[in-house]
């Protein structure tokens, strides 16, 4: 097999003000992006994340309170987030573990029954680099959320966006069509793989509860702050070029009972702006696929 | 205290002596003003296949698994989207531009490179890689590659340096000055130009910031956006108070990836909303404090 690309082959540089504007349907100017994380984290493995650091300082396993405190988001933390949607009428994207169809049935069954879009993330947690036979993974995780939804998902986030850099090809024969990994750019872009092109949608890193909560360790109503600035910026100039504004939480820790009014103050001020669609990713890339059509039909 | 000497290059001591700032002689800035801000925008690129510089998201229960793609698009972002913005508020402010850039960003990025040129930046050498100046095989090579590279991109030879991460060897300011060099950042030890000694000729340090840097401010000590608006502010006051005698340097250091940020960017225009209006303050580039420096300063020990 040939060397797998680096990123720099996959996507070449492209400054963003070089670019014609993308336009959204309507008067709409800017995407509101919800995502969703639901995992499974095993008990016989190394927790993703800590709270709290071993009285010694060497995280032993099992770590029972780390599991509890992902499982807390299972039971408690996620239906915070289940009410809050349904209220507002917003079917976010969910990142899901494929194991959470078996783990927890009765969450993903609500998730489908409220018509949130399954995008792929992994089968359970742990960076992807570490999994024996990722092309079977990829597939597993996608035959059980197509099996379980009834739909095949168009899009992935690899586990904590973890990739090796012949992730998407690997993808790309799964029939993946978008992936969030690739958090580089405010626009949707095109890479090359060796099995077609992948499109990247403008996940987020920053207004993400994981980096800011868990490792920048920000005071609980930062996340609605600073969501705020971002959506202000990206609002302004959507003037010019339609703009995503990405916002991905985890039950665990935007579900926290000191946290879920300043994810709910999030919507209030977005939702006070005109011209906000309020999309998944199925929905993005589907808009996105269609300019890109348009565009090649008119550059023919 | 005498510590051991290293084999090639000198301790810091040996480069430059003590020396209290009220007991200098006063530097005068010209029109009497009386003190200089420079801001910096530092513009690396990423080796994908090897470990990241920085990271803003961890993997999954630890470790630094490679090729390590969301931290390589977070700086890739800097360049594609976040330096356009930082852009308007330089041009809405007129404020003169420093580029520190990688050897290898002037190649990878030539639409900014370009976008610098037209507003006449100064470009200042930042290692030929983003990589510690201890692990760079052939320091020299890397030195004078910087150089080459700046020049044949902007048609002049960078006259600045500062190392990636501030990085230096025992011996970095020696083969700078022997290089051609004529100024160094990366001794952030006084609110004045300075003199360090070489083995050749002395080369100036000029003040750069490690306090505001938001390397710094927002990927360690992981404060909230609006402190690098409060810092700077408090750090201009301070400053400006301090010069009213002899003149003093302020340095704000900012990489695309982090002020350019939805975010963040807003915070950053408003310091210069702020301080661009005082009177008194000079807004310069390196190469014009260095040059005010070579005029006006003590002469090179």
């Amino acid at each position: 097999m040939p060397d797998p690309m680096i990123p720099r082959e996959r996507a070449d540089y492209s400054a963003i003000v070089d670019r014609p504007p993308l336009k959204l349907p309507g008067n709409a100017r800017i995407v509101f992006w919800t995502i969703v994380n639901y995992e499974v984290w095993d008990i016989g493995k190394p927790m993703a994340r800590q709270l709290l650091p071993a009285p010694t300082g060497v995280q032993l396993m099992p770590d029972v309170v780390h599991w509890a405190f992902h499982e807390y988001g299972m039971r408690v933390g996620c239906w915070r987030f289940f009410e809050l949607f349904k209220r507002l009428g917003i079917k976010p994207t969910l990142s899901a573990n494929a194991r959470i169809c078996e783990d927890y049935e009765r969450v993903a069954a609500q998730a489908r029954d409220d018509d949130w879009e399954f995008m792929g993330h992994a089968y359970e947690q742990g960076p992807i680099h570490k999994e024996p036979d990722q092309a079977a993974m990829i597939n597993r995780s996608m035959d059980i959320l197509e099996k379980f939804t009834g739909k095949r998902p168009v899009g992935w986030l690899g586990p904590g966006l973890t990739q090796t850099l012949d992730t998407p090809e690997l993808l790309a024969a799964a029939g993946v069509k978008y992936i969030g990994d690739w958090v580089y750019d405010d626009e949707p872009t095109m890479i090359r793989t060796a099995k077609g092109p992948l499109v990247t949608l403008p996940y987020t890193i920053e207004l993400n509860d994981i980096p800011m909560m868990m490792v920048q360790h920000h005071e609980s109503d930062y996340l609605l702050k600073r969501t705020i600035d971002q959506f202000d910026r990206l609002y302004a100039e959507s003037n010019d070029r339609a703009k995503i504004c990405a916002l991905a939480i985890h039950p665990y820790i935007s579900g926290q009972p000191h946290r879920i009014k300043y994810l709910e103050a999030i919507y209030d001020y977005v939702n006070k702006h005109d011209g906000v669609l309020h999309w998944n990713g199925a929905q993005i890339y589907d808009w996105y696929k269609n300019l890109a059509a348009q565009n090649l039909k008119a550059a023919e | 205290m005498n510590f051991p000497k290293p084999s090639v290059g000198m301790l810091p001591g040996d480069r430059i002596a003590y020396s209290p700032i009220p007991n200098r002689q006063p530097l005068k800035l010209p029109k009497g003003a009386r003190m200089v801000v420079w801001t910096v925008t530092n513009v690396e690129e990423w080796d994908p296949t090897q470990t990241m510089p920085r990271t803003v998201l961890t993997p999954p229960a630890g470790g630094s698994p490679m090729p390590d793609i969301p931290n390589w698009c977070w700086h890739e972002y800097g360049n594609r989207v976040g330096f356009w913005r930082l852009l308007k508020v330089y041009d809405e402010f007129k404020i003169p531009g420093v580029m520190n850039i990688n050897g290898v960003a002037a190649r990878a990025y030539p639409e900014l490179v370009q976008a610098a040129i037209e507003r006449n930046w100064e470009f200042v050498g930042h290692g030929y890689t983003q990589r510690n100046m201890q692990k760079v095989e052939n320091e020299r090579a890397d030195i004078r590659k910087s150089a080459d590279v700046l020049e044949q991109a902007t048609g002049k030879k960078p006259r600045g340096w500062l190392g990636p991460g501030l990085t230096e060897t025992w011996e970095t300011p020696d083969i700078l000055a022997e290089e051609g060099y004529n100024y160094v950042a990366d001794w952030v030890l006084d609110d004045q130009p300075v003199w360090l000694k070489t083995r050749g000729k002395p080369i100036v340090n000029i003040p750069y910031t490690q306090e505001c840097n938001d390397v710094a401010m927002m990927l360690i000590q992981h404060h909230k956006a609006s402190e690098f608006y409060e810092r700077a502010m408090d750090q201009f006051e301070q400053i400006y108070k301090d010069a009213k005698d002899s003149a003093r340097v302020m340095a704000i250091s900012v990489h695309p990836y982090i002020m350019g940020a939805p975010h963040r960017v807003k915070y950053f225009r408003k310091i210069f909303e702020k301080i661009r209006k005082e009177k008194g303050v000079l807004f310069w580039t390196g190469e014009q404090i260095l040059d005010w420096y070579l005029k006006v300063g003590p002469k090179p020990p």
